[in-house]
């Protein structure tokens, strides 16, 4: 039992953060915003090696587990990509390697393949334009000749129709929660940095209005929300890869915890910038429209509180001091 | 990350579950910790688990420990949930005190104060708020003069949990007299039986007297019953309140046992309101979040990191949990809430009076909220 990451997950959470810093930066999201997708930024992600973390090594790929996608989809959470690189490398990749379609994943670790992900759950298809194939529960399929764009709050998210999914796929909706909620720790995390350094910035009444204890503890409870967060979501990667039988129950905590820490936290930043915060000039923006969307994506809280409402209060899942890691139950 | 059980953490998950089976039970529904009776009960219980050298397991064996990490240390308190056992009469001493005479004490102090604590022998209250020393704790204005080899205390001390009824008492004190604020404060332990010490309980809020105030009439107290240097009181005491907030106070299992006994009362409710349903199943998160928090903050001390100023977010986090799983009880029982007739009833009522106390003891939650906002974001202070 060791709840820490390696230093090999630190070190990659620290390079991606690193790479994503300097490709990445909020002026590239103004220019996405003004003039469409730059396919600069697959072609930066793939040459980091990005598409490949979760492919088997024997397709070509890195190996890594659900556990570093979770940590990359925060990272990728924290600096705002959209693009296609969490759906085709940290949703897609563990689903075709679940699957065994090794030509498709050999395709993703070469940076060869994007991969859209059509789901009965929601009402669209991100990113369809630049995809290459999307998978559904039958397995990937060719995009359709022709589609529709559909506006989104989020003016960097791209969704389009038509859908034509015949059944849900329980392993794509979990996989797909589990690092939407982790995209979500980052985007949290990163309203409250833009909030807190705008605090020690913006002076009223002779002082920075970070000194005032209403603005203190304003920041300090989205500090606490996100703290509680993380765990639920690393844990919940971990149940999910090592295939938990109550992983669901999880995962669904995890997009409910992420998502209420996200929220609080859009709503709290807004709140301390002030009017400022209200306009399109301030970068926030574009983290609060990405929560906003991403809190209905892959399963609302309508969902995931029924689902954990089943396992908890249905008496399906053990619960009790002792049973947090004990999907086998020691001793019933 | 690795989050299986080993199994030997197995074995003595099953060797915790083993033991409690058989002796807690005897313990149950004690009279309260915060009368003289049940004090004593539970006393009593203590004294139990020192027959099974359970008193505080990660204590090095020579202290009547075992030894153990912290990772067995959250097994145990699982098992010791499960089983119900009784609250720990001793927790100022095990909880706060322990873990720091054990970074801060001579070997003497270390042999002299532990071994009686493990075993029950002596319970420990705590002797820091005054009555104008309270969320401004560094405005104590207790006096210890040194004379000779003796420190003559002279003040007040108030809200001091369990000294109703203690052997012992540890606190703050003001060793240089012409200081201010945080300097010149020293932290020293003494019995309650001193000559010069008048114990006068505090009814509260349930009618029972659990805290009390204590006054000190130039009490002589023997200098080598100071931990760390003379002036370094304030540096200890912190630590002390780390820990009080941190990992030792409130293991997860308490509120992962309140959160499993909510949700068999809102099984049994006939018609329970769809909102409460949604406080119960959100209390089960929040009580995982809270163990899955605690195990990855073990994890990290075990690997030699250190509980930094997040271990105020832990205080609020359980505190305000904790408020919110009674509330919803009491909730759920309606009308039969206010009647002291059931035990089973009266607990969930107790349960959520003792609750209220949660976001104030200890630091309350708004000097909590400072902190975080201070030394984890860095706003200005």
């Amino acid at each position: 039992m060791d709840f820490r990451f390696s230093e090999a997950q630190t070190a990659l959470r620290d390079s991606v953060r690193a790479y994503l810093d300097d490709a990445h930066p909020p002026a590239l999201l103004r220019r996405l915003d003004r003039d469409g997708p730059d396919p600069s930024i697959w072609r930066g992600l793939a040459k980091m090696g990005l598409p490949a973390a979760l492919v088997p090594e024997a397709a070509g790929g890195l190996g890594l587990t659900l556990v570093e996608g979770a940590l990359i989809a925060a990272e990728l959470g924290r600096a705002n990509l959209g693009d296609l690189l969490a759906d085709t490398a940290l949703i897609a990749a563990p689903w075709l390697a679940h699957h065994g379609d090794t030509g498709a994943l050999a395709d993703i670790a070469a940076g060869t393949r994007r991969i859209a992900l059509a789901h009965k759950i929601n009402p669209w298809i991100a990113d369809l334009d630049q995809a290459d194939a999307v998978l559904t529960a039958a397995g990937l399929v060719p995009p359709p000749s022709t589609k529709t764009r559909l506006e989104s709050v989020d003016p960097l998210r791209r969704l389009f129709t038509p859908l034509s999914i015949a059944h849900a796929d329980d392993l794509l909706l979990n996989l797909a929660a589990l690092m939407t909620a982790a995209q979500m720790l980052g985007a949290t995390e990163r309203m409250l940095a833009m909030a807190t350094d705008y605090a020690k910035t913006r002076k009223q009444f002779g002082q920075p209005i970070g000194a005032f204890q209403a603005i203190k503890h304003l920041l300090a409870n989205v500090a606490e929300r996100l703290e509680f967060a993380r765990p639920v979501v690393w844990h919940a990667a971990y149940a999910l890869h090592h295939g938990h039988p109550h992983a669901p129950t999880h995962v669904s905590h995890a997009k409910l915890a992420a998502t209420d820490a996200a929220m609080l936290a859009a709503e709290t930043a807004i709140q301390v910038h002030g009017a400022m915060g209200y306009t399109y000039e301030v970068d926030l923006h574009y983290w609060m429209k990405r929560t906003w969307a991403l809190a209905g994506a892959w399963g609302d809280q309508n969902f995931h509180q029924q689902r954990v409402d089943q396992a908890i209060i249905g008496g399906l899942l053990p619960i009790g001091p002792g049973t947090t890691f004990s999907s086998e139950d020691q001793h019933a | 990350m690795d989050l299986q059980y080993t199994p030997e953490q197995t074995e003595f998950r099953a060797e915790v579950h083993a033991w409690m089976a058989s002796h807690a039970p005897k313990f149950h529904n004690l009279p309260s910790l915060e009368s003289r009776v049940g004090y004593d009960a539970h006393v009593a219980w203590e004294r139990e688990l020192a027959t099974g050298n359970w008193g505080m397991v990660t204590w090095p064996e020579k202290y009547g420990g075992r030894d153990l990490d912290l990772i067995r240390w959250l097994i145990f308190e699982e098992e010791y949930y499960r089983a119900d056992a009784p609250a720990r009469a001793n927790q100022n001493g095990i909880f706060l005190l322990g873990p720091t005479i054990m970074e801060f004490g001579t070997g003497e102090q270390k042999e002299r104060f532990l071994p009686p604590m493990a075993g029950g022998e002596i319970v420990w209250c705590q002797g820091w708020s005054e009555p104008d020393a309270g969320s401004d704790m560094a405005a104590i204005r207790s006096k210890a003069i040194r004379d000779g080899d003796h420190y003559v205390i002279t003040g007040q001390k108030t809200w001091s949990s369990r000294a109703a009824y203690a052997d012992w008492c540890f606190g703050l004190f003001r060793t240089d007299p012409a200081s201010q604020r945080h300097k010149g404060l020293s932290f020293i332990l003494m019995p309650l039986n001193t000559p010069g010490i008048t114990v006068r309980p505090i009814r509260q809020l349930h009618g029972d007297t659990g805290f009390a105030e204590i006054f000190f009439d130039e009490v002589r107290v023997p200098v080598e019953n100071r931990i760390a240097a003379e002036g370094e009181g304030w540096n200890v005491a912190m630590a002390t309140a780390g820990f009080e907030r941190g990992l030792m106070l409130r293991s997860p299992a308490r509120f992962q046992r309140t959160a499993q006994r909510l949700v068999d009362l809102f099984r049994a409710h006939p018609n329970p309101a769809p909102g409460l349903r949604d406080t119960v199943t959100k209390s089960w998160m929040d009580a995982e979040a809270y163990a899955l928090n605690t195990y990855l903050v073990a994890s990290t001390i075990e690997a030699g990191g250190r509980i930094g100023a997040e271990a105020s977010m832990n205080k609020i986090f359980w505190s305000e949990l904790d408020r919110r799983m009674h509330r919803a009880a009491v909730s759920l029982l309606g009308a039969a809430a206010e009647l002291r007739a059931d035990p089973a009833i009266t607990a969930w009522l107790d349960g959520y009076i003792f609750s209220l106390a949660g976001p104030i003891y200890a630091g309350s939650n708004e000097i909590q909220r400072n902190i975080v906002a201070e030394r984890v974001l860095g706003l200005p202070r």
